[in-house]
């Protein structure tokens, strides 16, 4: 059974989030340790690996982009392996200069301001490449499979940038 | 994780951060990302007619060992060939700044950025 299957919703990109959430909560009140008090050693055992699973599979939906990714692999299209080194040149050159931009918002004259549009930047951005990334899925051939899967990728750069911007902001209101 | 020492001393004192001109027909560029943490790696060469790599800058963003790796990486490449530079593997690299193994894909992005940087020189002579 798939993670979609488990939470009863169709394989898709979409999610509707609340559904997902409610589903959720009533699959782990099933295998809640509360309701084996009683229970034998293994069915305790069983009814906490369950609940694991459960978990594992209400986070990876949950994400974006892991959900993604779990579309994808379970398509069986071939992941490059993370660790691999990306080389589009022109991609690459834009994120160093984001990333400068972001360096830059410290020493900037109006910092909130400053902050506040490297945030616009990087939304528009990711929400560009994430609507032709769930295009992509939703067309499910080769091609755009495999093009989704470079998407993947190039949207992960922004995840970590993001986080970059959540440790600068935080960084500020301490000073 | 404690970082080694040659590790904190090219995280402290980077060597040869900068940027040339990348439109410069001798300079060489290569950029690299890794998506599992989203460190970008820009290596730039100067070289001169015969081959030899005469200077080398560097800008990386991403954890110590990918900025320590790319540091040496610009010491390493500076008066060598560019067959001699494209020969560097990344164990060496791994093995000098005595990397843990969560931090060879560092020295990997580092090699890659050499031939990324070679890939772009060639390209541009041929042209």
């Amino acid at each position: 059974m798939n993670y979609f299957q488990l939470f009863n919703i169709e394989v898709s990109f979409d999610v509707d989030l609340q559904q997902l959430s409610s589903n959720y909560q009533t699959l782990q009140k099933a295998v809640h340790p509360d309701k084996f008090a009683h229970a034998s050693e293994q069915e305790q055992r069983i009814a906490v690996q369950k609940s694991a699973h459960i978990n594992d599979a209400y986070q990876t939906l949950k994400n974006p982009l892991q959900r993604a990714q779990y579309i994808l692999v379970q398509r069986g299209v071939e992941m490059p392996n993370e660790q691999h080194s990306f080389q589009d040149t022109s991609f690459l050159m834009r994120q160093m200069e984001l990333r400068e931009m972001l360096e830059d918002v410290r020493h900037s004259g109006d910092v909130d301001a400053a902050l506040l549009e490297v945030q616009s930047v990087l939304s528009t951005e990711y929400i560009e490449l994430s609507q032709i990334m769930r295009t992509q899925i939703s067309e499910n051939n080769a091609a755009s499979n495999s093009a989704a899967c470079d998407n993947l990728r190039k949207l992960k750069f922004y995840q970590k940038l993001n986080v970059e911007v959540d440790r600068l902001e935080d960084s500020l209101l301490d000073d | 994780m404690a970082y080694s020492e040659k590790v904190l001393d090219h995280y402290e004192n980077p060597r040869n951060v900068g940027s040339m001109d990348k439109n410069d027909p001798s300079v060489a560029t290569g950029m690299v990302g890794a998506p599992a943490c989203g460190d970008v790696m820009k290596l730039q060469l100067k070289i001169s007619d015969d081959g030899i790599i005469e200077d080398a800058k560097f800008k990386t963003y991403g954890c110590g060992s990918a900025i320590a790796s790319s540091s040496l990486v610009t010491e390493w490449v500076k008066g060598k060939s560019i067959e001699e530079a494209g020969e560097i593997k990344n164990t060496a690299i791994a093995e000098e700044l005595a990397l843990p193994p969560v931090k060879i894909h560092c020295s990997i992005l580092a090699e890659d950025a050499i031939k990324a940087a070679i890939e772009d020189y060639k390209s541009k002579q041929s042209k």
